[in-house]
């Protein structure tokens, strides 16, 4: 198998000492208990496809796709090691090497065909502005909600600019298709009336961040943690438990922002046993929504059993991903939670 | 090998014979690699006896395994065969406060079991820097410590006694649950440290002490390596309790500072000492003890804390060191060789640097820190794990130290156990021992099916004992 991809990683994986740190918290070895399904494991194989010991198998090939990129192995490296960025590799490679996945590629024909995850021709709420908003897929088909927010920017005093948004690409990057990616890009790049955006999408944002360094990509979070304190707002007198988004906790180093600004609404917060930047993943990420859906929703269960335990009836998210896999999770499981945006709360509050 | 007979014992699902698995389960973080044939997680002390029945009857190698992060390649199946994942069998069996014991299955983890320890204001102290994956079952087997042992001791302290599957499937019960015992050998003992070559430990009985209420940190400069050496066996021989003595080098400063920016002073030597205990008065009094010997040997008290969070900080340097060195200099990567022998306290300076030389001599770098307190030096050789004679090089610095070590009556391992890295350099220097050792194993596991090839019977290279994990490339 050719392994340009990883080759480019291979020190990345010799820094790894192999100790192990990094199957305390990952959120697959934690519900699938062997080895091969936690960080070190994958590692490993990826090493191991390296060096020509290890061939893609369907068995390996989903081991390495089983991954939600949720960071949590990055937190507890001894040596710092990247492991999405090695993950990312392997997939890479492997696709380039001929595995095809149909339901990978229904996805990306999607967003090839209509520019969103949906396959859907959705069409933004139109908007002349100063500074341009990316919504994000899903918050794009979330049509009222997206109105909503954005008459919360501009309560908060920012003009947003709509406009005919395409995906960011990051499925493409995640599921290894790299010159989709780059194609993707290119049109990202040219839907942007500006070299800077505030981005609602919290995988948007973490994404443009590492992946496009020619363009300034601002989380609405900074935005309205910068404003909330100086403007007039309800207090909801309302209480909930956030559940920290991967990108956002471990990827961004966002923990404290989004409690203050619930805080200053009139939100009472009660935290979820794991949380800030041990916050555990709820499955939405890396790809396992359609790599491995009950998995994905068999940890989002897990987040909303941990909700109902520590006594609320409601569940706040930044993530809308991470929003919808929850929901989905208690719903289809009878769970009576209720799932919802911070910027729910935080537009109902300035409005 | 009768995979479907595993099966039938243990159950499909927890039977695993995919190339990637095996893969997976031929490392650990040492620098070996070899494949099992199988890896079986078993759920009860009844499968674990009639796969160890099934096994010893046809010769096939059991390794048992708990977190795989052993660093001389404890768990690495150097016969195939089968490795025994035992960390599905992680159950707290009891607490018992009143009798300052607890019961574990082999698979619990040690921040696990100090987490549930800790209401009952009692803690499992050997604590090994691994602790948070690190199962009971393997600590006993490495018998594993870590930065607290100066005080605290090893994991053979605690371990009152435990049950054992034997090579043959016999179940032993060994030991006791009362803190003294004159009741025939103590076999329990004997099982500490063995690495998995004479049974399988599927349950031990730990002795338990309370958690200490204060705990101060302080931390001491020295512009000479010397002088930190001698502070050290100073305050040791002055009969100062430290419940942690931390020695950095000036390699290992520079490592922090150079991929952490943490700002620590750039100096030959860094002492962090530490006591604790159940009155505040009697740390304080261990606390100026140490400082005051450190300051008759030229060091500078930067800082000494009660507090957790300032202790963490100051110690953050310490804790943070390895990820330090894994990105210490591009394109090298930090290997686990050579990386726990312990000397007598008066040589701790002249064995740092020894050790600086001889890295130098042999074209790798090599730092020296460790738990000075209990006489360990930590040493990790960094390197081009890719270029063959970078290879070469850290083969003649291993048995360089080691020499070096041996000639001043230090010991090959001091932590991290023997397994195959350290089995050549030991085999060397205690050839009295290797004859005894045999003659137990042969009386407890005849068929030497149990971890086989490890310990006296490890090949005497440990470079091609096995493959090296990294690409070795010409």
């Amino acid at each position: 198998m050719e392994t340009k991809n990883l080759e480019v990683w291979e020190e990345e994986m010799d820094i790894c000492i192999r100790c192990g740190y990094c199957f305390e918290g990952c959120p697959i070895y934690k519900e699938k208990r062997w080895e091969s399904d936690g960080a070190r494991g994958k590692v490993i194989l990826a090493h191991g496809l390296l060096r020509g010991d290890l061939k893609p198998t369907d068995y390996l090939v989903q081991k390495i796709f089983e991954c939600s990129f949720c960071r949590d192995c990055i937190e507890r490296c001894s040596a710092n090691v990247s492991i999405p960025d090695i993950l990312s590799a392997a997939r890479a490679d492997i696709v380039s090497n001929g595995y095809k996945n149909e339901e990978h590629i229904n996805l990306l024909k999607k967003i090839d065909e209509t520019g969103n995850i949906f396959g859907e021709k959705l069409e933004a709420p139109y908007k002349e502005g100063e500074i341009p908003v990316l919504l994000g897929c899903r918050l794009l088909e979330r049509k009222e909600d997206s109105k909503r927010y954005i008459k919360m920017l501009e309560n908060l005093g920012i003009k947003p600019q709509i406009y005919d948004e395409t995906c960011c690409g990051m499925p493409y990057a995640v599921l290894g298709y790299k010159d989709d990616f780059a194609k993707q890009q290119e049109k990202f790049r040219e839907r942007a009336p500006q070299n800077k955006m505030i981005c609602l999408c919290t995988t948007c944002v973490f994404f443009i961040k590492k992946k496009y360094p020619d363009l300034e990509a601002i989380y609405v979070i900074d935005e309205v943690y910068k404003r909330i304190f100086d403007i007039p707002h309800k207090k909801l007198g309302m209480t909930v438990t956030y559940h920290d988004p991967c990108n956002v906790a471990r990827g961004m180093n966002m923990v404290k922002e989004p409690r203050e600004i619930l805080k200053e609404i009139g939100v009472e917060l009660v935290e979820l046993p794991t949380n800030g930047k041990k916050a555990e993943c709820c499955g939405g990420g890396g790809g396992l929504l359609v790599t491995n859906n009950p998995l994905a929703e068999k940890l989002a269960l897990n987040r909303v059993e941990q909700a109902l335990k520590v006594g609320v009836d409601t569940l706040v998210t930044l993530c809308p991903t991470c929003e919808f896999n929850i929901k989905n999770a208690a719903e289809k499981n009878n769970k009576n939670l209720k799932v919802l945006n911070v910027l729910d709360l935080i537009a109902e509050a300035v409005s | 090998m009768d995979i479907d007979r595993l099966k039938s014992i243990v159950g499909e699902d927890y039977v695993r014979e995919d190339i990637a698995d095996l893969y997976i389960y031929g490392s650990d973080a040492s620098v070996h690699h070899a494949m099992p044939q199988v890896v079986v997680k078993p759920g009860s002390i009844e499968e674990i006896r009639e796969i160890a029945r099934y096994a010893n009857s046809e010769g096939i190698a059991i390794v048992a395994r708990g977190a795989g992060s052993g660093m001389s390649g404890h768990a690495v199946p150097l016969k195939g065969g089968i490795v025994l994942d035992m960390k599905r069998m992680n159950h707290i069996l009891e607490i018992k406060p009143e009798d300052m014991y607890c019961r574990v299955e082999p698979g619990v983890i040690d921040d696990d079991l100090n987490r549930a320890l800790k209401p009952f204001g009692l803690t499992f102290p050997p604590s090994p820097a691994s602790s948070r994956i690190a199962t009971i079952g393997g600590e006993i087997g490495n018998n594993a410590s870590g930065i607290r042992s100066v005080k605290y001791g090893a994991t053979r302290d605690y371990v009152l006694g435990m049950k054992v599957v034997l090579a043959d499937g016999e179940l032993v019960n060994l030991g006791a649950r009362t803190r003294v015992e004159a009741a025939g050998y103590q076999i329990h003992r004997l099982m500490v440290g063995s690495e998995g070559t004479l049974g399988i430990i599927v349950e031990a009985t730990l002795k338990l002490i309370p958690l200490p209420k204060f705990r101060c940190l302080g931390v001491s400069t020295f512009d000479k390596l010397e002088d930190a050496g001698n502070a050290i066996a100073d305050i040791i021989s002055s009969g100062s309790e430290p419940s942690m003595l931390e020695l950095m080098d000036d390699i290992a400063i520079s490592a922090v500072n150079t991929t952490l920016n943490l700002g620590l002073p750039e100096v030959e030597a860094i002492i962090f000492f530490e006591a604790d205990g159940k009155v505040k008065e009697a740390v304080d009094f261990e606390i100026e003890n140490m400082k005051t010997i450190c300051e008759k040997h030229n060091g500078t008290i930067t800082a000494t804390s009660y507090d957790a969070k300032e202790r963490t900080k100051y110690f953050s340097g310490r804790k943070k060191l390895f990820a330090a060195l894994s990105k210490y200099k591009e394109g090298y990567a930090c290997t686990s060789l050579a990386d726990d022998m312990a000397v007598p306290y008066s040589k701790m300076a002249e064995c740092a640097r020894k050790i600086h030389d001889i890295a130098e001599k042999n074209g790798v770098i090599m730092t020296a820190y460790g738990h000075c307190g209990s006489g360990v030096m930590h040493t990790k050789i960094l390197m081009n794990p890719n270029d063959k004679e970078k290879w070469e090089g850290a083969q003649r610095a291993v048995e360089e130290i080691y020499n070096y070590v041996d000639s001043v009556g230090g010991v090959t391992s001091g932590e991290h156990g023997i397994a195959i890295s350290k089995a050549p350099a030991w085999k060397k220097a205690r050839p009295d021992l290797m004859k005894v050792m045999s003659k137990i194993k042969k009386a407890l596991d005849p068929n030497n099916i149990l971890n086989p090839n490890k310990l006296m019977d490890a090949p005497d290279n440990w470079y091609t004992a096995t493959q090296i994990r990294y690409d070795v490339k010409k």
